[in-house]
């Protein structure tokens, strides 16, 4: 009894949980539109204290469901309702931690942007979105929340949408994510023609209907229902191919990159922490569907986008460009991990890549910022967001750079930090996984080492150029007046640094084994193989301050060597491997074409069909307009003047004149007489 | 003796100058004349087969007769064409085309 109303309570708080932030966005797109920051920031916080307390409640706990009858087609019925596992738990805990901490930040950052209170309402409609995917309990409602995500992150990407660049980086972002929710739409269609329900814990739920569908004699058989073995790869890859857009893979990666035109805090609480999890978080709620087939491309796919990212990151200047191809890169890294089979590495890497990809999105907005305020105090004209005009920052942003640092060093995986543990997790991993495997799966553990160590170089010329180089632009003293970003921001900052270290999420250093968040979800079936859980980390620490070093003496020494280099790696890597131009000319151009031929056709074909017939109708009608002038009226008018002339020659003979009467008498009996008498 | 075609004759060009008058003349006396014209040649005709008439001088009284019909006809026609003046300020027959008013 006591069960049944505490699982009612904790229904209750997650919906609140969900619903605050739709509340936010409710209240100030059409209520006041002054303080919005203060409704937004009170309900989100409320929400993420929320969300701590159920997972305060029900942490390693047996999941919570609760259904609703939704509606009726036919008879048909569908529900919605709720799950509370370890995931969704940890998704709306992150999700909302995360949103409070971008809330604070954005308070100072976006100060005086006239239309603040669009963004504050679209912020809390992204987050009631992003929240409510979390913990929706069936595919279709899903599915409507990973819509109303993409919707929000258009509208936050064009939050400027004056700037034809941002408008342009939204329509983008929106087309790609369109084409992922054509998968995902595939393949919620075919489960649900295969077992009729859309439930997740019915069908991915241990005992569920996918695990105990089994696949006989080419058929995927469940009960007495049967349907070709090709359907569960086709479903699977349906729901992959809405994850990619989501998280960014890589034939539908590049709308990431313009993404970055939106706000950086933005940029920080969508596009690297939340957002672009969702796609990794679909893969891991559906995780049963995919068949061998399906893991292997996930397994190829997010290898090459972790290594393409990350050479393309190698040479941009944008400091967000950078941070974007990063977080690419490092969703490769996530997306490798499901495919061979390391859930719970991914879900690990997902939670720490979020607080330390937030933080260095967070430290280059504070950079940005304070750089833009200087360039408008000066009234220079600089482009406040590129690295080559950074530099020295270190002495004169400390906070910041502190932060930059630890962030930095979460990603390139140093010990100590969180990304030590979730990155050689995965590596660990992948070389555990290449030992099961042959040919060129072998590959794919050095691919991401790598990767790892490519990630190391970019990441060290950011920081290099940014805080240490010497500024091309502006001299030392006017560097010092560069100050560290207001309260807000910075308290911000230094929260996240605190979770960027090992002992938030394992009291170890050195082992992800012994962390609370790996425990807690399934442990992957790879054989283990202890010689790689000491050896890999050594090798990628080794490998890693060797290359900051490097790093050290190429960009802040002699720190314009690539400069020089206009060779032909540095413009592949610098024009993001010709995608963009690949696309347009592909898809953009084509399409174009196509649009202009049927133009054409339209122009030249339909429309003269059209008016040649046109043309003949007239030629008939003119006709028919001649036979009715000279045929049908020429008779009714024949018979008019014939009667008229009848009429007139009647009339002659009334003259009225009496003499002219007798003569016409005399005529006649006169006539009468000639006749009678010869006749 | 003259002979009855010569009678006829006459009375037939009387009867035509008579006949002419009518049909031509405008005047509401002329016309009148015309009419006494023709009815002078049927006196004529009257008088010239009164010869071969079994009763002697039938003719003669029937054109006796006839003379005062037509001068009595004549003093009515003359009344009306008077009146007619004094109505339409004309005698010319083809203006005068009302009956009333």
């Amino acid at each position: 009894m006591g069960g049944l109303e505490f699982s009612k309570l904790a229904g209750f708080i997650s919906l609140l949980v969900v619903f605050l932030p739709f509340l936010s966005f409710v209240f100030i797109i059409f209520g006041k539109k002054k303080g919005g920051e203060n409704l937004a920031l009170f309900n989100i916080s409320l929400a993420f204290i929320l969300s701590l307390s159920l997972v305060y409640l029900n942490w390693n706990k047996a999941p919570l469901h609760y259904q609703l009858n939704w509606f009726f087609i036919g008879e048909i019925e569908f529900k919605a309702g709720i799950l509370l596992n370890n995931l969704s738990l940890l998704m709306i805990s992150l999700v909302s931690g995360i949103s409070v901490l971008v809330h604070i930040y954005s308070r100072s950052y976006m100060k005086n942007d006239s239309n603040i209170h669009r963004y504050w309402a679209y912020l809390g409609l992204f987050c009631f979105s992003m929240l409510g995917l979390s913990i929706s309990d069936n595919l279709l409602l899903i599915y409507l929340f990973w819509e109303l995500v993409g919707f929000s992150s258009y509208l936050l990407i064009g939050f400027w949408f004056t700037k034809r660049a941002a408008s342009q980086a939204a329509k983008k972002a929106f087309i790609m994510n369109r084409i992922g929710d054509i998968g995902f739409l595939v393949g919620i269609m075919i489960i649900y023609g295969q077992f009729h329900t859309l439930d997740i814990d019915a069908l991915f739920g241990e005992n569920g209907l996918i695990i105990s569908s089994i696949i006989k004699d080419n058929f995927w058989v469940y009960g007495t229902q049967q349907i070709p073995e090709i359907w569960l790869t086709l479903a699977g890859i349906g729901f992959f191919i809405g994850a990619m857009a989501k998280s960014a893979q890589f034939p539908l990666h590049t709308w990431l990159p313009d993404a970055m035109e939106g706000p950086t805090s933005v940029s920080s609480l969508i596009h690297a922490a939340t957002m672009v999890a969702a796609g990794v978080f679909l893969i891991a709620r559906v995780y049963p569907i995919f068949d061998p087939l399906v893991l292997n491309i996930m397994v190829f796919i997010g290898s090459f986008t972790a290594f393409m990212a990350a050479t393309i990151a190698l040479t941009q200047n944008d400091i967000k460009r950078i941070l974007a191809y990063s977080t690419i890169s490092q969703l490769g890294f996530m997306v490798m991990a499901m495919g061979i089979g390391a859930y719970t590495e991914s879900i690990f890497h997902l939670t720490t890549h979020a607080f330390f990809k937030c933080l260095l999105f967070l430290a280059a907005g504070s950079v940005i910022h304070q750089l833009h305020h200087y360039r408008d105090k000066l009234g220079l004209d600089f482009d406040y967001q590129d690295i080559r005009m950074m530099g020295g920052l270190r002495k004169s942003m400390p906070l910041t750079f502190i932060g930059m640092c630890l962030a930095s060093a979460a990603l390139i995986g140093l010990p100590f930090t969180s990304g030590y543990l979730s990155k050689d997790a995965i590596i660990i991993s992948a070389f555990e996984w290449a030992e099961t495997k042959n040919g060129l799966a072998q590959i794919l553990p050095y691919l991401m080492v790598i990767t790892s160590w490519l990630t190391v170089v970019y990441i060290c010329r950011l920081l290099f150029k940014v805080f240490f180089a010497k500024s091309k632009l502006l001299t030392v003293n006017q560097i010092e007046e560069i100050k560290d970003p207001p309260k807000n921001m910075s308290y911000v900052l230094v929260v996240l640094a605190f979770f960027c270290l090992f002992f938030v999420f394992s009291l170890h250093p050195f082992s992800f084994e012994n962390s609370w968040l790996w425990n807690a979800f399934p442990s992957s079936l790879i054989q283990k193989n202890d010689l790689f859980h000491w050896l890999i980390p050594l090798v990628l620490s080794f490998g890693t301050v060797v290359l900051s070093v490097l790093s050290y003496l190429l960009y802040v020494k002699r720190n314009n060597i690539f400069k020089s280099e206009q060779n032909i790696l540095y413009r592949f890597s610098k024009r993001e491997w010709y995608l963009n131009e690949i696309y347009s000319y592909v898809f953009t151009s084509s399409l174009e074409k196509t649009s202009k031929f049927s133009y054409w056709f339209d122009q030249k074909v339909i429309d003269a069909l059209v008016l040649k017939s046109a043309s003949f109708v007239r030629f008939i009608s003119s006709i028919s307009v001649l036979i009715d002038k000279y045929l049908i009226d020429g008779l009714v008018n024949a018979m008019g003047s014939l009667a008229k002339g009848i009429g007139r020659l009647a009339q002659n003979f009334q003259t009225g004149k009496l003499q002219q009467y007798l003569a016409t008498m005399l005529l006649l009996v006169i006539t009468f007489f000639i006749l009678i008498y010869f006749l | 003796m003259i002979p009855l075609s010569h009678f006829l004759i006459i009375s037939a060009c009387l009867f035509c100058i008579g006949l002419y008058a009518v049909l031509t003349k405008k005047n509401a006396i002329q016309i009148l004349i015309g009419i006494e014209l023709m009815i002078n040649a049927g006196v004529l005709n009257f008088v010239a087969f009164g010869r071969h008439d079994k009763i002697n001088g039938g003719g003669q009284m029937f054109a006796l007769f006839v003379i005062v019909l037509a001068a009595a006809g004549v003093a009515v026609a003359l009344a009306i064409i008077l009146n007619v003046y004094k109505h339409f300020k004309t005698i010319d027959s083809t203006k005068i085309d009302h009956l009333k008013n």
